[in-house]
């Protein structure tokens, strides 16, 4: 038994560290904000990744990837999540579209797709849910009808976060409305800037770029675009979901920003000051981020695939993690932690923190579908 | 990395519980309350394990055979001091308690105590009379504190805090195992209560407690061979912390999904849940444990990614 993430770990972890701090001012949120520097900076990042063989680590050589173990994976999804995604949202083409596409693309689809992923040089965008298909994805109505050689596809998809900068998306629509869901849906590889595509933005909470609509009306697609097989397009999406559902390492960030406002409260003399049950709060939060780590580890160590219930068990602990320590941060930072914006406390970081937290159990399959999964591997299903 | 218990430890631990079992499981634990004496046949199965010859002073591969005997001792209410035993020194069992007020599981088996703070100021201890038939911790006795004694190491803290936890987690394992059978087999409304989704969610939350209970307890056992000194004390003090509020937590589920059948002596869960109580309550409460973390916390002896 060990739980040593190798020789290397710590001198990747470092490098990584060193390249943020070169590149990434310390203001830095994210890439969803209202300044399209931030997408730039990250388009940047994410080419300089490229450049060091850091962007595609854990991806085959064959694809243009480091040919490195799912542990250095591991390491940048923690190192990137926890300094505020600095990769932007191309973190979803190397995380999940990449893959999907080595398991289930044809080879014209790899040699087109993987390299300007493995480049950093393309925003990819996921456009499965719709108005009326939430957590019962399989039921989504976005048709596809079969015209000549191809399909032209009508329909609707919403929340579908980066789509105002994506190039591309992995679209999921109905290739037959009668079949159970296991045949009903084909998955095709759009160009977000083809005729028939029109987002949206939705305004929230969370900030700008995270919520969109896409309105699609006589799209034509061709068989080239089908991602894996026609009518088998659920396959492939719980495949993706399963890696998205251990991709962002939540816990990382909230360890950062624990640590970074320990020490802001350390410096003038607030940290001892907490109350009693404040301190009590802060420890059992920095044990729960632990578990919620070494759960992260768990189920991306197994070397079968994801398993789906020990990937909802880590999201389940992970999700609720990254909400009650965004409220821990809050009341630990006391009058200021509601101000927003470079000037604020950590730069506005527990703010942005507080907002983005609210959804942690909602985007990605709710906490209640993970509890579904995890209950299946418990007790079976249920009629 | 590889996380996975070592199959020597799951070997032994499987052998420990078939032999356990012959002993009389859950129910033995039970009968015990009624019988003192009774205990002695759990101490003289416990040597034939070779409880006595394992040195959790040793290495990890040492220490993970002595959590897994924790581990079966927790699930089958063993009614034996074994952490004490395993963490003993020159034939002295070794107590964690609370200066204050010491109270030591199983005091009367054995006359020679000693008695540790969680600082490690130690005592030998005089054990006091059997007090008042009691359902929560049926085998606590009073003890008060005698001559000082010599300081009890921080590591010996740490390993008695673990392999406790690793005994709450195989009390916690047990009982909600028991659950998950009753509600696939008990029938309400016409249906299976496994059916009905609050109790889905209800056990999903409690296995995925227990999961992680699980996780910290190995990543820990591992740490105590691993760490540096205030790193080991820190993570021992987290872990039992953990364990605690698992408990509640896990135990509480239990509980409410039997309905009232869990409330009786005859079942496991209520032995499980009685004979848990000295654990999750000495040498001091969660909170006293959160807060001795506050210091290792801000020194980093609390490791994160980023302290
Ligand atoms: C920040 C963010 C980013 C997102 N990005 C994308 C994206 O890029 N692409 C994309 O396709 N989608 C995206 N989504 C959508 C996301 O996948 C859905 O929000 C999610 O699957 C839940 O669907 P819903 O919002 O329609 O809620 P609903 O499914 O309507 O659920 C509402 C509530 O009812 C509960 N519920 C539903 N069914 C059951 C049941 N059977 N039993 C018990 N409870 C149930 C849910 O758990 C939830 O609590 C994003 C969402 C968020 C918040």
């Amino acid at each position: 038994m060990d739980y040593d993430l190798g020789a290397d770990a710590d001198a990747l972890r470092q490098r990584l560290r060193d390249l943020i701090h070169a590149h990434v001012p310390a203001d830095f949120l994210g890439a969803c904000t209202d300044d399209p520097a931030d997408l730039e900076l990250c388009n940047a990042f994410c080419r300089t990744l490229a450049e060091q063989g850091l962007l595609c680590l854990a991806w085959p050589e064959e694809y243009g990837g480091g040919g490195g173990d799912v542990w250095h994976q591991t390491i940048v999804r923690e190192e990137m999540w926890a300094h505020h995604e600095p990769r932007g949202p191309q973190y979803m083409g190397v995380n999940w579209v990449g893959p999907a596409l080595m398991r289930h693309g044809t080879d014209a689809q790899r040699a087109k797709h993987l390299p300007p992923i493995a480049a950093g040089e393309v925003i990819w965008c996921q456009g499965f849910s719709e108005p009326e298909a939430g957590s019962d994805l399989a039921s989504l109505r976005t048709r596809a009808v079969a015209d000549g050689d191809g399909w032209v596809v009508t329909g609707q998809k919403v929340w579908t976060s980066y789509a105002l900068m994506a190039q591309w998306c992995v679209l999921a629509t109905c290739t037959d409305p009668d079949a159970p869901s296991d045949r009903r849906i084909t998955l095709f590889l759009v160009r977000m800037d083809s005729p028939g595509i029109e987002v949206r933005p939705i305004p929230s909470m969370l900030g700008p770029h995270h919520l969109n609509e896409v309105f699609i009306d006589g799209l034509r697609v061709s068989r080239e675009d089908v991602l894996g097989e026609v009518g088998a397009g659920w396959t492939v999406m719980r495949d993706a979901l399963a890696y998205e559902r251990v991709g962002i390492a939540r816990y990382a960030r909230c360890e950062s920003l624990m640590q970074r406002l320990l020490e802001v409260l350390d410096d003038d003399g607030r940290w001892e000051a907490l109350a009693p049950a404040l301190h009590a709060r802060w420890v059992r939060a920095l044990v729960d981020l632990r578990v919620a780590r070494l759960l992260a580890y768990r189920a991306v160590g197994d070397s079968s695939g994801v398993d789906p219930a020990a990937a909802a068990v880590a999201r389940i602990v992970t999700t609720t993690c990254d909400q009650n320590v965004a409220e821990v941060l809050v009341d630990a930072a006391g009058p200021d932690a509601l101000d927003a914006g470079a000037d604020a406390l950590l730069h506005g970081a527990i703010d942005d923190h507080w907002r983005y937290a609210q959804a942690a159990t909602v985007a990605s399959g709710t906490i209640e579908v993970q509890r579904m999964l995890v209950s299946r591997s418990v007790l079976g299903s249920s009629r | 990395m590889k996380p996975a218990l070592p199959e020597d430890a799951v070997a032994y631990g499987e052998s420990a519980r078939g032999r356990l079992e012959r002993l009389g499981g859950v129910e033995f634990g039970l009968r015990a309350e009624a019988d003192r004496e009774l205990r002695k046949d759990a101490g003289a199965a416990l040597a034939d394990l070779g409880m006595l010859e394992l040195d959790v002073r040793d290495d990890l591969d040492q220490f993970l055979a002595a959590a897994a005997l924790c581990r079966v001792a927790g699930a089958l209410c063993v009614p034996w001091p074994v952490v004490e035993d395993l963490v003993r020194t020159d034939g002295q069992w070794l107590a964690l308690i609370d200066p204050a007020g010491p109270r030591v599981d199983h005091g009367d088996l054995h006359g020679e105590w000693v008695g540790a703070a969680l600082d490690g100021a130690a005592y030998r201890l005089v054990i006091g009379a059997l007090p008042h038939p009691a359902k929560l911790g049926p085998f606590l006795v009073p003890a008060t504190l005698g001559e000082p004694a010599e300081q009890v190491s921080a590591d010996d803290v740490a390993r008695h805090l673990v392999l406790g936890a690793w005994r709450i987690l195989g009390g916690l394992e047990a009982a909600l195992g028991q659950v998950v059978e009753h509600v696939k087999a008990r029938k309400q409304f016409g249906q299976a209560l496994a059916q009905f989704q609050v109790v889905r969610f209800g056990i999903a939350d409690a296995s995925v407690a227990l999961r992680g209970l699980d996780e910290l307890a190995r990543f820990t056992a591992w740490r105590l061979h691993a760490a540096e000194p205030a790193q080991r004390s820190a993570d021992a003090v987290a872990l039992r912390l953990h364990a605690v509020d698992a408990a509640r937590a896990v135990l509480r589920t239990c509980h409410q999904m039997l309905g009232a059948i869990g409330f009786c002596d005859e079942h496991d869960v209520s032995v499980i849940d009685r004979h848990l109580q000295p654990l999750l309550r000495e040498p001091c409460s969660g909170e006293s444990l959160a807060l001795r973390l506050v210091p290792a916390v801000r020194s980093g002896a609390f490791e994160t990614l980023f302290s």
